[in-house]
C-alpha cells in the first residue's frame, strides 16, 4: 500500500519559490494564502537554511485530533485532508500543526479567520468543488515537488523518498572538512 | 480522448505506472545522476490525465524558459487554444522538470492583463489607439524623414536578448540593411565584458562547459555570481556536484544565498575582485602549485603576469579587499587540492570599470592551475536573459557583423555575399564608408548621442528616433540623463509585450508609439542557453490581444521602408530559412551544424538523452549528438562542442583547442616584447584554417580530417598585448572609499571618441577623490529570484508580486541603528547622481559598510510615481524607485560596460 509523503531536503533548497508558484497555478490558491511556503532560518549568516513548509501529512496528525468538528480525515494512502463545508474556522488545527501548514482566508461568512485551506497533495483544489457541486479529486501529483529546481523538496512514496534521501545522505558521509576551516 | 497531440511530442506511449514511482524517480534523477526513463513516465502520464479528461482539447506543447538561460524545458498545457499553466517536462535533459518561481508562472505572463494589447500612440498628453497598419506607416515616414534630413545614423535600434534567435539576427541584419551601426542590445550592460577578456584570452567569448557538465566539478570558486538567486536550476547540478564531494568558495560582497550553501565564504569590497584573484594567484605560485607544464604548453605571458602578481601577497590585497590574508590562503589550497576547479560569475565580475580585466583575470587563475579547458573545469560566465548568448552570437552590437566578424570590408563583403546583395548597394545605404566601419552608439550610452551638442559626438547628427525593441531601460544607468534624452528625441518607438518605461519614463505630450510584441510562447523558433546549446521553442498559443511576433513588425517595417525584396532573398519557409541563412553564414563560430531539423529531432526526442553528465544521446534518432548541439558544431553531421578547448577528445567527438585567432606569432607591438614568439601550442602547434571565410567548406572538411579543429591549436594569452591592461592590475572604482589608494592604483585616462562618444574616468576619479566623506557607504546591486531584467513581465504577475512586494535596499543592523531606522522603514539612497526612496531592509547579508539594492524596479522616479504616465490599465502591478537612477556613470574601458556594483550613497530615514 502506498503511503504518500514529503521530505524536504533542506541542503538543496535555495529557496528560489518554484514550489510556491507551482501549487498556486495549479491549484488556484488565491492571493494571500500559501499552501506551502520557504521559509529562511539564520538570514544572511553562516548556517543559513531554507525550509520548505507545508502540510506534512502526518502519520498521526495532530490536526485530526485537534479538530472539534472531524472535518479532518486522512486517506488510506495517507494524504490529509479538510472538509471545508464541516470546517467552522476555530483554528485549533492551527494550534496542534507543528508545521504552521493550515492557513485562514480574511473574507467569508467567518470573516476573521475563514475556512481552513492546506496542501491536499494536489489532490483537490483550492475551491473543493465543481460547478455541480460535486468534490473534486485529481492524481496525487505534487507539482511543488515536480517543478523543484534542485529536487530538494522529494515528494512519492515514504519507502522510495526515504531511499533517494539515504543515497545523498550517504554520499554527503565522504565529505571531508576542508582543510584549515 | 479529446488530446490533440502536437508533433512536438513523440507519440511514445509508455506503460501505465504508479504515480509514486514515477514522482520518486525524479528524486532519483537528482540523487544518482542517471536513468530518468521513469521520469518520462511521468510526463507521460500527465499526457494520460489530459487523455483521460473530459471536454477540453488539452495539448501539451514543449518549450523553453523565457527567464534566465539555464535552457529549462517547461511544457505548456494547452486546454482549448488557451495557455493553462505550466507543467514539468520531466525527461529534459537540463532541468529534469525543475522551474523556479519565475518559469513556473509562465502561464500568467502570458495570460496577463496587464499586457499591451493593442498598438497605441501618445498626443496631446492622451494614449489612443491606432491600428497596426497606421503605426507601422507613421513609423516608416518618421524614419524615412530623419533619413533624408540627417542620414541613417540618426536611428538607434535597440534590440533584445528576448527574442529568438531567428529575429536576433535579422534584427541586425535590418540595422545593416538600414545603414548605420547604431544597433545594440542587453549584452552590451550584461557579458560584454565576459566575451571581450575570455576572447581575447583564449578565442571565443562564450562559457567553456555547460551546466550539467558542473557535476564533474570538485571545486567551485563563485566569484560575483549569485546562481541560486539568478540561475536556480544550474544549482540543480552545483548541489549534485557537492554532494558527490566538490567544495564551494563563494567571494561576494553579500553574504547570499549562494553563499549559504558555501563550504568557505570571504566577503570583499565591491570592485576589488582584480587584487582578490591576484592575492590567490601569488599563494598558489610561491606554493608552487601552478601546473608548469599546463603553462609552457598552452599559454603565452605568465611571466608578464607574475611581474605584477607577486607584489600582491595576502596582507597587501587584505589592505585593498577586506579579505583576511589567512582566507585568501585557504581559497588558494582548496582550488589547488580539488581539481578540477571552475569560475563562476555573472554581473559581479562583469559590470564594473574594469570589467575585462575581471574576467581575463579569472581565466588567467583558471589557466595556471591547469584546469581550464577541461569538463568539470573551465570558465563559467553565467548568462542572464533566456537568448542573450543567442542574441550575442547574432551581434546585435554596435561594434560586430553576426559571428563576430566585425566590421572590416572583408567582414561587410562577406555577409553581402550572405545575403545575396551587392556590396557597392550595401554601402550605398550608409552616410559613407568610414560610419560603416565604425562602433555605433551603445546601449549603455546611447542617450548621449540625443543631448550632448553634435560637435562632441562622433557621427554628423544628433540622434533623432530611437527604437527600444524589448529592451527595459531601468537596466541601463545614467536614467536622469535618459529621460532628459527621451523628452528630447523626435520620436519614441517601444516594440515589447508590456508597455515597460519606455512609455512612462518620458514627461512629453507626444512622440511615443508603442507595439505590442508576442512573447515567445505565441512562435517558434531557437534560443541558445548559457552553454552554447541550442533549443527549439514551439508555438504553444496563438499571438494573445492583438500582438504581433518580432519577426513580422521586421518584415513589414522592411516593406514600408522599400527593402524588402533585398532583406527576404533567400526565405520562403520562416523561423526556418533565416536559420538556414544563419547556417550558411555564422561560419567564425561553427553555427553551421545547427539546422533547424536537427534542432527539432532533438526536442522530440529529448528522453533519449539519459545520461545527465554527458549529454549525449547514447542511442536512438540522435545517437552521438550533444544535447543543443552546442558551437562549434562543424558540420550538419558533427557533434556540437560541449566543453571549448578540451582537447582530450577527438575534435570528431566534440574536441577542441585554444584558438590560434592572432596569427602563428606576436607582432610588433608598443611593449616591444615577445615579438615573433610563438603564438600555437608548444606540444602540437596547428595554425587556424580559413573556415571563416571558405563558403565551400573545405577548410572545414580538411582540417577535421586530420583531427584538427578548424580554429587551429594555440596558446592562451595571459599577456594580450591589444587590451588596455595586457595583463590585470588593480585600478580603483572611479568613485573610491579609499583615497589613499587613488594614486597607488589610479583608473584609466579618459578615453575620447569611445563608441563615439567621451567617456571620463581620471576626471570623474580626481574630482571624487574626497567623495567618501560626504556618502561613506559603497552602493552595490543586483538580482532577486522572483524578478527579471527591468521587471515588466515579473511585476506584473502576481504571484511573484506575493512573494516580492516592494523595492528595497538592504543595510546592516549596525547602519540601521546609526541612522535610526528599523526594518522596512522607507529611507532614502542618494549619490551624486540622485536619489531612491525604498524600504530598508535590515540584515546582515551585508556588512555595514555597504548597501544592495536589486535592480528590477521601475514606475517610481525620486520617490514620485509614474503610473498615471502608461497607456491605460498597463502599468505593473508593483512598481519601485529604480537604482539605476543612483548608480555610477562610470565604464569598462573595452566595451563600454556599465558599473553598477560599485559608487558611493548614503542612506537616511524618509
Amino acid at each position: 500500500m502506498t503511503t504518500y509523503k514529503f521530505l524536504p531536503d533542506v541542503d538543496r533548497c535555495i529557496k528560489c519559490g518554484g514550489c510556491e508558484v507551482a501549487c498556486k497555478q495549479t491549484n488556484h490558491v488565491p492571493y494571500g494564502m500559501r499552501r506551502i511556503r520557504v521559509v529562511t532560518v539564520n538570514e544572511g549568516k553562516p548556517g543559513e537554511m531554507n525550509v520548505p513548509m507545508t502540510c506534512m501529512h502526518c502519520g498521526d496528525a495532530p490536526c485530526i485530533k485537534a479538530c472539534p468538528r472531524e472535518a479532518i480525515s486522512k486517506r488510506e494512502d495517507g494524504i490529509v485532508l479538510v472538509d471545508k463545508d464541516k470546517c467552522i474556522g476555530c483554528g485549533y488545527c492551527a494550534y496542534a500543526c507543528p508545521f504552521g501548514a493550515p492557513q485562514f482566508e480574511k473574507t467569508g461568512v467567518f470573516s476573521s479567520k475563514g475556512k481552513m485551506d492546506k496542501c491536499t497533495y494536489c489532490v483537490e483544489p483550492y475551491h473543493q468543488k465543481d460547478e455541480h457541486g460535486k468534490r473534486i479529486t485529481r492524481e496525487p501529483n505534487p507539482r511543488c515537488a515536480a517543478f523543484c529546481a534542485t529536487k530538494a523538496l522529494l515528494a512519492g512514496d515514504a519507502e522510495e523518498i526515504s531511499a533517494i534521501y539515504r543515497q545523498r545522505a550517504a554520499m554527503r558521509l565522504q565529505r571531508g572538512e576542508i582543510p584549515g576551516a | 480522448m479529446a488530446i490533440e497531440l502536437e508533433s512536438t511530442f513523440s507519440d511514445v506511449k509508455m506503460s501505465r505506472r504508479t504515480f509514486a514511482k514515477a514522482t520518486a524517480a525524479l528524486g532519483a534523477v537528482a540523487a544518482l545522476g542517471s536513468g530518468y526513463a521513469s521520469a518520462t513516465e511521468f510526463t507521460n502520464k500527465l499526457i494520460e490525465t489530459a487523455e483521460a479528461a473530459p471536454a477540453p482539447t488539452v495539448k501539451m506543447v514543449k518549450t523553453i524558459c523565457s527567464h534566465c538561460a539555464v535552457g529549462c524545458g517547461a511544457l505548456g498545457r494547452v486546454e482549448d487554444g488557451e495557455l493553462v499553466r505550466m507543467e514539468p517536462w520531466t525527461d529534459h535533459p537540463i532541468n529534469a522538470g525543475g522551474m523556479c518561481s519565475k518559469g513556473g508562472s509562465i502561464a500568467e505572463m502570458v495570460n496577463s492583463e496587464r499586457r499591451l494589447k493593442y498598438p497605441v500612440k501618445k498626443t496631446g498628453g492622451k494614449w489612443v489607439r491606432i491600428s497596426w497598419d497606421e503605426a507601422l506607416t507613421e513609423i516608416a515616414n518618421k524614419l524615412k524623414d530623419v533619413r533624408s534630413k540627417y542620414g541613417p545614423d540618426s536611428v538607434m535600434w535597440m534590440g533584445s536578448a528576448k527574442m529568438t534567435n531567428e529575429e536576433c539576427y535579422l534584427f541586425r541584419k535590418f540595422a545593416a540593411f538600414w545603414g548605420t551601426n547604431n544597433v545594440d542590445h542587453q549584452a552590451r550592460i550584461c557579458h560584454s565584458t565576459t566575451v571581450a577578456g575570455l576572447a581575447n584570452t583564449w578565442g571565443f567569448g562564450a562559457q567553456t562547459n555547460n551546466v550539467n557538465d558542473l557535476r564533474h566539478t570538485k571545486c567551485f570558486f563563485f566569484c560575483g555570481s549569485n546562481a541560486a538567486e539568478a540561475h536556480p536550476c544550474s544549482m540543480q547540478h552545483i548541489l549534485e556536484a557537492k554532494d558527490r564531494g566538490a567544495k564551494i568558495v563563494v567571494a561576494d560582497p553579500r553574504f547570499t544565498r549562494t553563499a549559504g550553501k558555501a563550504d568557505l565564504f570571504v566577503r570583499f569590497r565591491p570592485g576589488t575582485t582584480i587584487s582578490l584573484l591576484m592575492g590567490i594567484c601569488n599563494v598558489i605560485v610561491n606554493n608552487n602549485w601552478h601546473d608548469k607544464t599546463f603553462i609552457n604548453n598552452r599559454t603565452i605571458g605568465f611571466e608578464d603576469f607574475w611581474e605584477v602578481c607577486k607584489d600582491l601577497t595576502p596582507e597587501v590585497v587584505e589592505d585593498i579587499t577586506w579579505a583576511p590574508a589567512d582566507k585568501i590562503r585557504q581559497i588558494a589550497r582548496i582550488l589547488y587540492e580539488n581539481k578540477p576547479s571552475t569560475v563562476v560569475w555573472a554581473m559581479g565580475q562583469t559590470q564594473h570599470t574594469v570589467g575585462t580585466n575581471n574576467i581575463h583575470m579569472s581565466a588567467i587563475l583558471n589557466l595556471i592551475l591547469g584546469h581550464a579547458a577541461q569538463s568539470g573545469g573551465g570558465c563559467q560566465p553565467f548568462r542572464g536573459h533566456d537568448n542573450v548568448q543567442g542574441a550575442t552570437d547574432m551581434c546585435i552590437l554596435s561594434h560586430s557583423l553576426p559571428s563576430y566578424y566585425g566590421l572590416s570590408e572583408k567582414a561587410w563583403r562577406h555577409w553581402c555575399g550572405v545575403w545575396g546583395v551587392d556590396y557597392d548597394w550595401m554601402l550605398s545605404r550608409f552616410e559613407n564608408k568610414e560610419l560603416m566601419g565604425k562602433n555605433g552608439f551603445t546601449v549603455a550610452r546611447w542617450y548621449e548621442g540625443v543631448i550632448k551638442p553634435e560637435s562632441e559626438i562622433d557621427q554628423p547628427h544628433n540622434l533623432k528616433v530611437v527604437f527600444v525593441w524589448g529592451h527595459s531601460l531601468n537596466s541601463i544607468t545614467e536614467m536622469k540623463k535618459m529621460k532628459e534624452a527621451m523628452e528630447k528625441i523626435d520620436l519614441i518607438v517601444s516594440v515589447d509585450p508590456h508597455s515597460t518605461i519606455a512609455t512612462s519614463l518620458a514627461d512629453r505630450p507626444d512622440g511615443i508609439i508603442a507595439l505590442p510584441a508576442s512573447t515567445v510562447f505565441e512562435k517558434e523558433g531557437t534560443c541558445t542557453t548559457t552553454g552554447r546549446q541550442f533549443q527549439w521553442r514551439f508555438k504553444v498559443v496563438e499571438p494573445k490581444y492583438d500582438s504581433r511576433p518580432d519577426m513580422e513588425i521586421m518584415l513589414e517595417l522592411a516593406n514600408k521602408l522599400g527593402f524588402s525584396a533585398e532583406f527576404t532573398k533567400n526565405f520562403s519557409q520562416y523561423p526556418e530559412d533565416v536559420l538556414r541563412e544563419m547556417n550558411n553564414g555564422m561560419r567564425v563560430i561553427g553555427m553551421i551544424g545547427q539546422t533547424p531539423e536537427r534542432i527539432k529531432r532533438q526536442m522530440e526526442n529529448s528522453a533519449t538523452f539519459t545520461n545527465r553528465d554527458t549529454l549525449r544521446a547514447e542511442g536512438g534518432p540522435c545517437k552521438g549528438e550533444y544535447w543543443g548541439l552546442p558551437w562549434p558544431c562543424w558540420t550538419d553531421t558533427h557533434c556540437g562542442t560541449p566543453i571549448l578547448y578540451d582537447s582530450s577528445k577527438p575534435v570528431s567527438d566534440g574536441g577542441h583547442d585554444f584558438r590560434a585567432k592572432w596569427g602563428t606569432a606576436v607582432p610588433e607591438n608598443k611593449y616591444n616584447k615577445h615579438v615573433g614568439d610563438s603564438l600555437l601550442r608548444a606540444d602540437n602547434p596547428v595554425a587556424q584554417s580559413g573556415y571563416a571565410y571558405d563558403m565551400t567548406g573545405a577548410a572545414i572538411d580538411e582540417y577535421l580530417a586530420a583531427g584538427n579543429p578548424p580554429t587551429g591549436r594555440a596558446k592562451a594569452r595571459i599577456w594580450a598585448w591589444n587590451l588596455p591592461d595586457p595583463v590585470p592590475i588593480p585600478r580603483e572604482p572611479i568613485e573610491s572609499p579609499r583615497p589613499d589608494l587613488i594614486d597607488k592604483y589610479p583608473t584609466y585616462d579618459d578615453a575620447p571618441k569611445f563608441y563615439r562618444v567621451m567617456t571620463e574616468y581620471k576626471t570623474f576619479q580626481q574630482a571624487r577623490r574626497n567623495l567618501v566623506d560626504r556618502y561613506p557607504i559603497i552602493l552595490t546591486t543586483g538580482r532577486q529570484v522572483e524578478h527579471m531584467g527591468g521587471g515588466a513581465e515579473t511585476r506584473s504577475c502576481p504571484y511573484l508580486v506575493e512573494l516580492q512586494p516592494e523595492m528595497y535596499v538592504e543595510i546592516n543592523p549596525a547602519l540601521a541603528a546609526d541612522i535610526g531606522v528599523k526594518h522596512w522603514d522607507m529611507v532614502w539612497v542618494e549619490t551624486l547622481r540622485g536619489r531612491c526612496k525604498v524600504r530598508a531592509y535590515v540584515t546582515e547579508r551585508v556588512n555595514e559598510k555597504t548597501a544592495f539594492m536589486p535592480y528590477h524596479w521601475a514606475g517610481i522616479f525620486e520617490g514620485e510615481s509614474y503610473a498615471d504616465r502608461y497607456p491605460e490599465g498597463t502599468a505593473e502591478m508593483a512598481l519601485g524607485d529604480s537604482c539605476n537612477i543612483i548608480c555610477v556613470d562610470g565604464y569598462d574601458r573595452t566595451t563600454q560596460m556599465q558599473e553598477t556594483k560599485a559608487c558611493l550613497c548614503k542612506v537616511y530615514k524618509a
